[in-house]
Parts: C-alpha cells; sequence; structure tokens
C-alpha cells in the first residue's frame, strides 16, 4: 500500500529536521531527489523555518556584522532582525544569505538598557571562551516583566575531513524591574558533533538548568547573569568531558575487552578441541 | 528507482542521526518503497534478538538469515515462523556453518565476556571450485552500570572463494561495528554517542581442509575487530570530543594562545640548542 502524500510530506520534513549541523543543504538535497516532487517539498519547506531557527543559524550581514536567525528575531516571512545592530534583513534558507538590509523603523523600550548592558558584559566572556561566536541578546516586554533572551552560537564545519560540530547555548532572564527582587532564568546547552569518515557517528547532547538573578542596576544584574552563564557553561562542558573519560574507561572495556584474559590473541586452530561451543550444536 | 535515488538514500544515512536508524529506514522505504531490497541488504541495522525455543538459545536477526518474513536459527537450522522451501545452506555448507557457530561462541566469550553470536553461511561460487558468503554477528549489552548503557554491535560480512587447486583460498570481508553509549546525569544532562565504523580487508590463506575456513576466518575477523575497536576508542572519545572542545574553549582563549607561543618559543630553543656543535 502507498504511502499518503501528506505522509512523504512528513517524512521528507522529519528528514530535513535532523539535519546535522553544517549539512542542512546536502540533506535538502536527498530528500529533494527521494521526494521527486517539488510541489511535495514546497509543502515541506515550512520545516526550513523551524530548522533555521531551532539551530540559531548564523548569517553574516552585507556589512560584516554577524547575525543569528532564531524565532526571536522573526519579524515576519524569512524577515529576521539583529538586535545589536537594529538591522532587519530577509533571509534565504537554501542559500544560508542575508539581503535587503534595512534599519528597524520602530524604535526600542524601555527593556533596551537592560538589553544593552547584558550584551557588552558578554562580549568579553564570549572573546574568552568561544574561538568563532555568534551571539543576539533579545529584550522584550510580556506581562508586565522585562524578558532578556541570550542567543549563543559557535560551530566548527571540517567537511572535507568529514566532520561538523555546533555549540549552542539559550539564556532568557524574566523579571519585574522593581529593586530588591529576584528574576527566574531558565537556560538551555545543546552541543551536536558529526563525524563521518567511513562511517556515522554523532554525538547528541543538551542540559537545561535554571536559577534566580537578584535585580538592581542593569550593569549589575549583566555581570551576574554572565557569571552564572559562565559557571553553567564550565559545568556542563567539563562534565561532558569527564563522561568521555568514564565511557572509555569503563563503560567501552566492559563492552568488549582488548583482548582476551590470556592477554594473547585466539589459537583458532585449537578451537576444534572444545567442547564448549560443541554441546550446543549437538543437543 | 534510479541509481541515483540510491546513492541520495545512502547519503542520507550517512547523514541522519544513527540514534534513529531504525526509524529513518523505515521512512525511507515508505518514501521509495522499489528501492526496500537494496536499502535492507545495504543498510546495517542494530541486530534484534530472538529465541530458538527448541533448543532454548539466543540467536541474532539480520537480512542474511531472513526469507521473506521468516528468520533462520543457527541452532536448529529452522525458520521461524516456520516456511516451506526457506533458503538454507547445503548440507556441506551447514556443517561448517555449526562449526564457526561453535568456534565464534568460544571468541565471543573471551572477548566480550557475555552477549550473544551466530553465523549465517550460503553458498556462493562457480563450478570450478568451492565458494561460499557468511555473515558472522555478535551483539553485546552493557549492564548499565554508573548510568552509562552501552551496547555493541558487530556485523562481519565474509567472502570466500577457493583456488581451483584448493590449496588456498582468496577472502575479502567487510565488517562494520555499531556503538551506542548513552548516559543521563545531573552534570551533564543527556549525553547520545552513538554510530558505526565500516573497514575492509582482502587476503590470501593456505586451506588443507574444510576447518582451515574456520582458521582463516577467525584469525581475519579478530584482527579486523581488534584494529576496530581501537579506531572506536579513537574516534568516539578523542575526535567526538576535540570537536566539541573546538567549538568552546575550557581554557581562556587568550591564555592558550599564550601557553602555545610560549610552547614555540620552548621548542625552538631546543631545536636550536641540539643544533649547537659540541665544543
Amino acid at each position: 500500500m502507498d504511502v499518503t502524500p501528506e505522509e512523504r510530506v512528513r517524512i521528507a520534513t522529519d528528514f530535513i529536521k535532523a539535519a546535522p549541523p553544517g549539512e542542512f543543504k546536502e540533506v535538502v538535497s536527498d530528500v529533494r531527489i527521494l521526494l521527486g516532487d517539488d510541489s511535495l517539498l514546497s509543502k515541506a519547506s515550512g520545516v526550513f523555518y523551524e530548522y533555521a531557527t531551532d539551530q540559531f543559524t548564523t548569517v553574516d550581514l552585507p556589512d560584516g556584522e554577524r547575525a543569528l536567525v532564531t524565532k526571536y528575531g522573526h519579524i515576519a516571512d524569512n524577515t529576521f532582525f539583529d538586535p545589536r545592530s537594529r538591522k532587519s534583513f530577509k533571509y534565504d534558507y537554501l542559500k544560508n544569505e542575508a539581503r535587503d538590509v534595512a534599519e528597524l523603523e520602530e524604535s526600542p523600550g524601555d527593556e533596551e538598557k537592560w538589553r544593552a548592558a547584558v550584551d557588552s558584559a558578554l562580549k568579553p566572556y564570549l572573546d574568552e571562551c568561544f574561538p568563532n561566536h555568534y551571539s543576539a541578546v533579545y529584550g522584550r516586554v510580556e506581562g508586565g516583566e522585562v524578558v532578556i533572551t541570550v542567543c549563543l552560537e559557535d560551530h566548527k564545519y571540517n567537511p572535507s575531513n568529514f566532520w561538523n560540530g555546533k555549540w549552542l547555548s539559550r539564556w532568557e532572564l524574566a523579571f519585574s524591574e522593581s529593586e530588591g527582587t529576584e528574576g527566574v532564568m531558565k537556560g538551555m546547552m545543546n552541543v551536536k558533533v558529526h563525524y563521518y569518515e567511513d562511517g556515522n557517528v554523532q554525538l547528541l547532547s543538551n542540559k537545561t538548568v535554571e536559577d534566580r538573578v537578584p535585580i538592581s542596576t542593569p550593569g549589575s544584574v549583566a555581570e551576574k547573569l554572565v557569571g552564572i552563564i559562565r559557571k553553567f557553561e564550565v559545568e556542563y562542558q567539563m562534565a561532558i568531558n569527564e563522561n568521555y573519560t568514564s565511557m572509555s574507561n569503563t563503560t567501552f572495556k566492559a563492552l568488549r575487552r582488548n583482548l582476551p584474559v590470556t592477554q594473547s590473541l585466539i589459537d583458532w586452530h585449537k578451537l576444534h578441541g572444545l567442547q564448549v561451543g560443541k554441546d550446543i550444536m549437538n543437543r | 528507482m534510479t541509481d541515483q535515488q540510491l546513492d541520495c538514500a545512502l547519503d542520507l544515512m550517512r547523514r541522519l542521526p544513527p540514534q534513529g536508524i531504525e526509524k529513518n529506514l523505515e521512512d525511507l522505504i515508505d518514501l521509495v518503497p522499489v528501492m526496500c531490497e537494496d536499502l535492507l541488504a545495504s543498510v546495517d541495522q542494530p541486530l534484534k534478538i530472538a529465541k530458538d525455543s527448541r533448543m532454548n538459545k539466543d540467536y541474532l536477526l539480520c537480512d542474511y538469515n531472513r526469507d521473506g518474513d521468516s528468520y533462520r536459527s543457527p541452532w536448529s537450522n529452522e525458520y521461524d515462523p516456520p516456511i516451506e522451501d526457506g533458503s538454507v545452506p547445503s548440507p556441506k555448507l551447514r556443517n561448517l556453518e555449526k562449526e564457526a557457530n561453535c568456534a565464534f561462541d568460544v571468541y565471543r566469550e573471551q572477548y566480550f565476556e557475555g552477549g550473544i553470536s551466530s553465523c549465517y553461511f550460503w553458498d556462493m561460487g562457480g563450478e570450478a571450485s568451492f565458494g561460499f558468503a557468511g555473515a558472522i554477528l555478535i551483539k553485546k549489552t552493557g549492564d548499565g552500570r554508573k548510568g552509562f548503557k552501552g551496547s555493541w554491535d558487530s556485523i562481519h560480512v565474509i567472502e570466500v572463494q577457493e583456488k581451483t587447486a584448493g590449496r588456498s583460498a582468496h577472502y575479502k570481508l567487510i565488517s562494520t561495528v555499531m556503538l551506542w553509549i548513552v548516559n543521563n546525569n545531573e552534570k551533564s544532562g543527556t549525553m547520545d554517542l552513538g554510530g558505526s565504523l565500516s573497514r575492509q580487508a582482502e587476503k590470501d590463506a593456505p586451506v588443507t581442509d574444510l576447518s582451515s575456513h574456520i582458521v582463516n576466518i577467525g584469525q581475519m575477523v579478530e584482527k579486523m575487530e581488534n584494529n576496530i575497536r581501537s579506531t572506536l576508542d579513537t574516534i568516539y572519545f578523542g575526535r567526538t570530543r576535540d570537536i566539541v572542545n573546538e567549538t568552546r574553549s575550557i581554557v581562556a582563549l587568550q591564555d592558550k594562545a599564550r601557553m602555545d607561543s610560549v610552547n614555540k618559543e620552548l621548542f625552538k630553543a631546543l631545536d636550536d640548542k641540539n643544533k649547537k656543535p659540541v665544543q
């Protein structure tokens, strides 16, 4: 029984959503040929927005500014904005290009002083820890609270050596502007690695955390927030590294030994004499 | 189906997270049904386990012991569910297959200290000389200690062709090992490391009697698996870890740059010292 067109679109969508970092175009190209019907691919193209924004896709604006494509910066259709430069741009998902860059017309609101303070406090931390970082700090007011959303991304793509890797993290602080209160911070860190020389090996890792931040001046809140981000990110990265050591020394060894207990290779000529296996066959 | 479609399907399977292999394969087959047989033959999947109730022993399932929707047990040589005229090896080959299952049962115990193994042979080769192919499968699941769940699947496919003189044979081995390790804990969140690596080898080896094949295949598989095990260690726990640390640096980048430049100076000084002629 053939699958319905809707099901084919669902399959195409699932495949594209799972594309490893840096391989979006290749996966879309494969899916296109397997679908064999561009009208169905159009129906699946809603997933382009989902993929690009979930992955904090990086794009360089024509004048060299580094921008992120995220749902927090989504204006309409394929138009996004970068909060630091206050520029809007049209994003081409398949080409990974920004064009039609324009100044945002609206002036920023009250939340801008918090947003700018965090953006500014973040820079030395990013320069210290991320070799090639892209970031975007968004500010908005929601239900009487200021919400600052920090999106961080750093990736290393090396397809000619068959590997790609990406780190992304999102830190959201929601608070009311009264001094002496505490803001609630929710964080998410995500790491993906794909190694594919003569094989396919992937690391998928993520962690969510929560904390509280005392509210006072924008400068002070920004410093505290960056301090907390640093603490959580270092802890996560160190834990990943410790896990790797455990995996190699304990889990992997317990799956298959380096050599038999005898510390030498098996004598296959001798195996014919061993009754152990033969008993099973002669039942 | 076109050749291009199969190429794209295989390319996709190399890019999509291996953590979703089974679902991805099902979806691919749904998308291009005519590719079904080709995909099942070329895409390795984690091995499933079935029980031979008559012999009370587990065996592994793969495309090589499948006929329609039934699978053949290497212990009883019977299909489950039973079918008429299920494909089985010739009597001569079946004897060799039994010997192989015994031998690899011991191999498995020595290296894996547990787990399940199964060998399946099928007839091949022309009228001029004896030839056959086989699949040697091993599956081991970790005990979940320290919160790490792991599993290892080996799929070795061997082609054997005796030379017309009958004194030696040519062996061609294609091996795939799938390794999965998952951990969930408070400090590192979820860490899911999985996938597979494949390698090939070929050799000629002397043959004195039919049992020589077991020795030759055994030595080849053992060497190959040890090799792949070492590579897995390097790639999984070395390479992917390095890549993580390339996206974010634990050591402050400025300090790292300073350290790199100090090291450079140091090595240069040592080099210069070594070059100076002894007075």
